[in-house]
């Protein structure tokens, strides 16, 4: 197992600049999890990783190693890929054996091998069936154990779990993070599903258009997002954004007209964007001190949670503007009024103009 | 669907009429073959002969030289080598041309495509000439090799379509899957495609050598003698002299039927298709 780094690393496929200028780097053993909205370049920057598609500029180390310039067979980097890629005609013992098969291993070799990694996996009882005659998750593990053959220097996993049923993600996704634990693996792993970011990864990288927006431990880009994008895609329901502006003091002025103090004074006379996320909102006492006031216009009762949608008087007054998420059971009735207030100081996230989150004011 | 007693007559029926309809010339074919020339011409013709013979298989099977024999037997083996060998360099060739033309699309291999499929189209009674010309000043001409050449341009553009349209239908994963297990390209090919593609390279092996052992235009202009004759030359050749033999020319119809009958039979297995599932998803 293997650090990687990359490098200013872009790709054009033409005119379409897909990746512009990723640089990253990865320690031996830790999980990475891509995320970021469809046609963000997740895949691609996976692929180019892999070597199946040749980077425009930049280098990409595999250790202490330059790789961008090898053919993808010769990186010692393994894939799953999302439609698993079996190969049909093979038993699964075949299936796994294949890569030990192409890099000349001697027969009694690709067979304790193999028969390690069926062990690992559980796959012995199957190994002579054929892709056709197993289940999604058998031929899920069957393509984990072919990545795994060779003992590659690092894994990728493209959407690996995106076949799977509901019931069957949640255990696959426990299972590959045992084996992430037990095998120290450098994991790559991209997704556009959340809760397998925040579940696995020892860091996220967010894309978005070819470019990294933030990345961090899963905590981290929960509670302290860079900027709005990164705010807005991580957690869900998504955050709660509305503009606002800051007195001459500093302080944000709520939708109330009264000022709120937060630890880090804001430049004075400024228009700001307001996050809060569902779960950090309370009901608040009618006592004019609420971060906000609202009309309900929907309730979904969960029993563990209750979600509830708020017009709070930012737009449209059909429209849907905060969403809170109470934990357990809150009497609440659609046509009510409710004031809500925030948990803490801290969960109030602040972003300029640009969307840039704001610490402090000098 | 609830089938009724009336429609399942009607389908049998129209089965049943099928089959007669193809194998009506060919049980005919072997009623004549086993039928002496005298009892062929005699009027009124009748259905089955009252003393079946074997003597026609036997004159041409059993090789005797300057007799129709000799001549059918070394149309046989012409026939039989030209088209393996057209079959297998058209086949060597049509593979990584197919895959090419599948894998790495883009507008000069497409008019490349279009181009091969509109020589395909043409008559050959419009290549013979500049062909024969051709062959004629290369000193080709009564040779296996000439025919061959002249097959692989039939057979080729056939094969590659085929096994473009076949490789087609096979995932782009199947092909980056061995190259990230450590294959070279060559190598993705002969472990993974081609095995999956078997059945449609069976079907094009099968198909390119019945054309090349069916052909008789390109046979009949290119060969002279039975150094070079194919089969279906050879056939018409009996039909040409003074007194034509039915009931030979019958028996040489149905033993030139054999090598792609028993050709059909072995490879009937691979023939059978569903291989490519459950490779990917669910």
């Amino acid at each position: 197992m293997s650090s990687i780094s990359l490098s200013n690393v872009t790709k054009t496929f033409g005119a379409a600049n897909i990746i512009k200028g990723v640089d990253l780097s990865i320690e031996d053993g830790e999980l990475v999890v891509f995320v970021g909205p469809s046609g963000c370049g997740k895949s691609t920057l996976l692929r180019l990783i892999s070597g199946l598609e040749e980077i425009t500029s930049g280098q990409i180390h595999l250790g202490k190693k330059r790789v961008d310039h090898l053919s993808a067979a010769s990186r010692d980097i393994a894939m799953v890929f999302q439609s698993y890629a079996l190969y049909p005609h093979m038993t699964v013992a075949e299936n796994i054996g294949f890569p030990l098969k192409m890099a000349g291993k001697s027969k009694a070799e690709i067979e304790a091998k193999t028969n390690e990694i069926g062990t690992i996996l559980q796959l012995l009882p199957l190994f002579e069936r054929t892709p056709k005659q197993l289940s999604g998750g058998q031929r899920q593990r069957v393509a984990i154990g072919r990545a795994l053959a060779r003992d590659p220097q690092i894994i990728l996993l493209d959407e690996p779990l995106s076949n799977l049923d509901a019931a069957l993600r949640v255990d696959m996704r426990m299972e590959l993070a045992r084996l992430h634990r037990d095998l120290k693996a450098t994991m790559i792993y991209v997704t556009h599903d959340q809760v397998e970011a925040m579940t696995m990864a020892d860091r996220i990288v967010v894309l978005r258009d070819g470019i990294v927006e933030q990345v961090g431990s899963p905590l981290d880009l929960y509670l302290t997002p860079v900027n709005q994008f990164v705010a807005g895609f991580i957690g869900s329901p998504r955050m709660n954004f509305w503009d606002a502006t800051t007195n001459e003091n500093g302080d944000l002025l709520l939708p109330s007209g009264t000022a709120l103090s937060l630890p880090r004074k804001l430049t004075a006379h400024q228009p700001v964007t307001v996050g809060v996320r569902p779960e950090h909102l309370v009901l608040a006492a009618d006592d004019g001190t609420a971060a906000l006031q609202g009309t309900v216009l929907s309730v979904e009762h969960l029993g563990s949670d209750t979600f509830v949608q708020l017009h709070c008087g930012f737009g449209d007054p059909a429209q849907v503007d905060i969403n809170v998420r109470f934990a357990g059971i809150v009497p609440v009735r659609i046509g009510e009024r409710v004031n809500l207030s925030v948990a803490s100081l801290d969960n109030w996230h602040i972003f300029d103009a640009e969307g840039i989150r704001v610490e402090a004011a000098q | 669907m609830q089938t009724t007693l009336a429609k399942k007559i009607c389908i049998y029926l129209a089965a049943a009429l099928l089959a007669l309809v193809i194998a009506l010339p060919v049980l005919w074919l072997f009623i004549m073959s086993i039928s002496s020339s005298t009892h062929l011409t005699t009027l009124p013709l009748e259905w089955w002969p009252d003393s079946p013979t074997l003597e026609n298989y036997r004159s041409l099977l059993i090789y005797a030289e300057n007799t129709p024999s000799q001549s059918f037997l070394y149309a046989i083996r012409n026939s039989i080598f030209i088209a393996l060998a057209a079959t297998g360099l058209s086949i060597c060739a049509a593979i990584p041309a197919a895959y090419s033309f599948s894998r790495m699309p883009g507008p000069r291999r497409k008019n490349l495509l279009y181009a091969v499929i509109a020589i395909f189209m043409l008559p050959p009674v419009a290549l013979v000439l500049p062909l024969y010309t051709v062959m004629s000043a290369l000193g080709l001409l009564n040779t296996h090799f000439a025919l061959i050449i002249v097959y692989c341009s039939i057979l080729l553009p056939f094969a590659t379509w085929l096994l473009k349209s076949n490789f087609d239908t096979i995932p782009g994963d199947l092909d980056e899957a061995p190259i990230i297990d450590g294959a070279n390209r060559l190598q993705a090919i002969w472990y993974v495609i081609l095995p999956i593609a078997r059945p449609a390279l069976g079907a094009a092996v099968m198909m390119s050598v019945l054309l090349a052992w069916d052909e008789f235009f390109y046979g009949l202009l290119f060969t002279n003698d039975i150094r070079s004759k194919t089969i279906t030359v050879a056939i018409a050749d009996l039909a040409a002299g003074r007194v034509a033999d039915y009931g030979l020319i019958s028996a040489a119809g149905i033993l030139a039927a054999v090598p792609p009958v028993i050709l059909a039979f072995f490879m009937q297995k691979t023939l059978v298709s569903g291989l490519a599932s459950g490779s990917v998803k669910g």
